[in-house]
This record gives C-alpha cells, structure tokens and sequence, in this order.
C-alpha cells in the first residue's frame, strides 16, 4: 500500500492509494523584535531585513502624519533605518526595540526640522507641511471637505511638539509609558500633553468642517 | 465626579482604558451632563478620524534604500574583518616559518649557510607575496570601507575613538585590528597619523608590521609616509626595504619622503 502526502487532491489518487493527511509542519514562532535587534547588535546583520519588514509601514505612516510630506518622511525613515545600524551597538539588553525606534525617529525628524527650517526659503511651516501632499493627490483637491484631508490639515495647524506627543500616543506599539520614555518626560506629563493636542486638534478639525469651501 | 475629572479622562474611556467601575462611574456622569456628552462625541469624532487616517506605502526606493545600508554594512563588516584577519594570518605564517629555520640553524654548520641563505630568499619572496595580496586587499576594501567611514562618524569622533584605543595598556586583538584600519583606510590625515602613533608601542607585533608595510605604498600624504618610514626603521622591519626601494626610485614621490626612504634603508 502506498502512501502520499496530502498536498495530492483525494479525488486525483488512483485506487489502493491510501490518503494520508502529512504531517503537521512545524513553523517556528518568529523572534520578537528585541531578539531580533539583539541579534543585529551582535553581528547578524540579516535580522535587521526582517525588522525592516516589519516596521517600515507603522513607522513611515506616522512620520507622513508627523511631518506631511511622503518624501520627507522617506527620508526620516531611512534615515531611521541607518541609525539603528550605526547605532546597533548602544541597544541594550533591556530595551524596547519600538521605543528605541521612535526615539530614533524622533532625533531624525528633530535634524530634518532643523535643516527645513534653516532652508533659506522662509515659508511658515503650518503652510508648508502639507502643501506636498495636497498639491500631489487628485482625490484630495477634488474633495476639499474630505474628512481625511480635513483633518491633515488639522494636524498640520498643530505645533510640531503636540503634533509628536498625539501621533506617538496613538500608536498602537506603544504604552504612555514608553511615550514618555521616548518624550523624555514623566508618564504623567505625557499623558497630559496628548490630551491636550487631542483637544486643540479637535478644535481645528471642527472650525476646518466650518470652514467655507475655497 | 466633577465635569474637569470627567474631561481629564476621556480620551481614556474612548480607548476603553479604564476599568469597568471609572466606566460606569463617568458613563453615569456624561448621561446627566449634555456639555460633557458633547464633548465625548467631539472627542471621539476626532480621535475615530485620526486613527482612521489612511496611510500611504512608502515607494520602493525606501527598501531599496534601507536593503543597500544592510548589505553596505555586511559588507564593510565582513571587509574589515578578512583583511584584519588576512594580515594576522600573514604574519601568522611568517612567525612559523622561523622555527624551522633556527632548527635547522642548530642541526649542522655545514648545511647552516645554504639553509639560512635559503630561507632568506624564500622569505623574502613569500613576504613580498603577502605584502602584494594585502595590497590589493587595501585596494578594493578601500573603496568600501571609505564610503562606510565617511558615512558613520565625524572626524572628530573618529579621532577621539582612535585616542580611546591608544590609551588602553593591554590592547586586545580588536583594539590592534581598529588602529590597523583606520590607519589604512580613514579619510583624515589626522586620524591616520594618531592610528600610526598609537601603534608605535605595539611595534613588536609582527601584525602591526605587516600592517604598516602594507598601507606604506597606498599612503598619499608625506606627513604620514615619513611617519610610516619612521616606524619601519623603529620596527627594524628589514623586510621593508624592497618598499623603501621603490620609493627612492619614485620620481612622484615627494622630496622628503625619498630622503626619508633612502635613510631608512641605511639603517636597515
């Protein structure tokens, strides 16, 4: 009697065939991200493909939140990325691989803040922030009253440090805890500060809805 | 509660943080209180909208990106480390080749001279042999590893991480093999020569030597070649003079490094 694995359809098998469900395969539980980074800071470099896959779209999207721009946010996120190489050896045993990324995050976004803003081109940034993307999306120009582009433009009136403390809350990687880690302030005082650029966004987000369209 | 307490926690009862007593507690106070109803449902609204912000893939060029850093690494890591161990190795091998000789030096006067004059020709030639390999070692890796350097620190933190690892007493192989590099491979003529002077102390490592000899004929700037020469003569590393020959031959050469060169062949 012969026996087959069961990727072979039950119908297809010819008589005296005895169909055999295969084995159930093994599929290791992936790392968590700290093991993985651990790896990369002791020479396994590879892993940090797999951190890569992992988090490029959580981060990139909150850095399109933080700063507006797709193309500017490209850049944080690379530039994330490249810190996180050159920095490998300062992580520790205790850390948490997404605050430590958001931390990065943060100083990247802080330095490309300071290189827009000392553009020579003075432009008020509340203006600027979200011009890349308006002026590039179709969808948005021709649905000025979009909640979504409302609200891009709600968070673009916020300053930049409460635009941070509300994106980095809202965040589902990250506990008030490690926001205030990566905030350098008490769990308490960033807890208070989103709430507070929660309300200031809602204030904006409705006086845009009441806004006459242009 | 109060409408300020109940305000101070929303945001913790629309993300359904709260325990089931503060939720029924602030649930029984919004129900009798329209101006906080109102602003529960503004909040919500809000917070419902920026969660539910779409966001865009980035473009391909961030992977690309992020994949070439990764493999730029792999690269200069794997670099750095085959030529570090290459030059180990080399002189390794050389350390190895003496004992045969001082062996064969003790067995019998009359075979002493043929050996001895052997094993000079033979080591010069497999000397010169290594050198030629850690040359184009230097070469490739160099291109690599200056595109890393450049790219990780300033000259400044160079600089500084390469007075740290002169200031340690007992320098492990690692300590060696970091001043070799930045010795062979740091943009900054600075940070070159300090590498070079850090290493003076360890000249009786036969790594260290091979390591110099092998950078000498890549080195650019005269300050440092003269410097090199210097160490070689120091060294007493006889197995320079070839080097020193081409360099004295050199019409390029700058001035001063010729001098140097021909001087340090005397001595040698």
């Amino acid at each position: 009697m012969t026996s087959l694995a069961a990727e072979i359809p039950v119908h297809c098998l010819p008589s005296g065939v005895e169909w055999r469900r295969s084995p159930p395969v093994e599929t290791p539980s992936p790392l968590p991200d700290h093991e993985l980074m651990i790896a990369v800071r002791d020479g396994d470099l590879d892993c940090m493909g797999e951190l890569f896959e992992r988090h490029h779209g959580p981060l990139y999207g909150y850095l399109v939140k933080l700063t507006g721009n797709r193309t500017a946010a490209e850049d944080i996120a690379q530039n994330v990325f490249q810190r996180m190489l050159k920095y490998r050896h300062t992580y520790r045993d205790e850390g948490s691989f997404t605050a430590w990324m958001y931390h990065l995050a943060r100083r990247c976004a802080s330095d490309q803040y300071r290189k827009a803003s000392a553009a020579p081109v003075s432009v008020d940034p509340s203006h600027l922030e979200f011009h890349a993307d308006e002026a590039t999306s179709a969808d948005e120009s021709a649905a000025a009253r979009d909640d979504h582009a409302l609200l891009r433009r709600a968070l673009g009136r916020l300053d930049r440090d409460d635009r941070e403390v509300l994106l980095l809350s809202r965040l589902q990687e990250l506990s008030f805890a490690e926001v205030a880690v990566i905030l350098e302030c008490s769990v308490g005082a960033a807890r208070v500060r989103a709430h507070r650029a929660l309300r200031t966004l809602r204030d904006h987000y409705m006086q845009l809805q009441k806004e006459p369209l242009t | 509660m109060n409408c300020q307490n109940c305000r101070d926690r929303m945001p913790d009862l629309v993300d359904e943080k709260l325990d089931a007593k503060a939720a029924a507690e602030m649930r029984g106070h919004i129900d009798g209180c329209p101006e906080c109803a109102r602003e529960l449902a503004s909040l919500s609204a809000t917070l419902w909208a920026l969660d539910a912000l779409p966001a865009r893939a980035p473009s391909h060029k961030l992977r690309a990106g992020v994949m070439g850093l990764i493999e730029t690494e792999k690269l200069t890591l794997r670099g750095q480390s085959e030529w570090a161990t290459s030059i180990r190795a080399a002189a390794g091998q050389r350390r190895s080749r003496g004992f045969p000789w001082l062996r064969t030096l003790l067995q019998g006067a009359g075979a002493c001279a043929v050996l001895a004059l052997g094993f000079i020709l033979g080591e010069r030639n497999a000397t010169q042999h290594q050198l030629a390999e850690l040359r184009a070692r230097v070469d490739t890796m160099g291109q690599i590893v200056e595109q890393s350097v450049l790219r990780k620190e300033t000259t400044g933190n160079r600089l500084e991480a390469v007075l740290t690892e002169a200031t340690v007493a007992k320098p492990d192989e690692r300590v060696i093999d970091g001043l070799i590099n930045s010795m062979a491979f740091d943009p900054s003529v600075n940070v070159r020569l300090n590498a070079l002077n850090a290493l003076y102390s360890h000249s009786d490592q036969e790594v260290v030597r091979a390591g110099v000899l092998a950078c000498l004929p890549k080195e650019t700037n005269p300050l440092v070649q003269v410097s090199m020469i210097d160490f070689l003569v120091g060294a007493k590393a006889r197995e320079a003079v070839p080097e020193l020959r081409k360099l004295v031959a050199d019409d390029k050469a700058d001035p001063d490094v010729r001098d140097s060169a021909r001087r340090a062949m005397d001595l040698l």
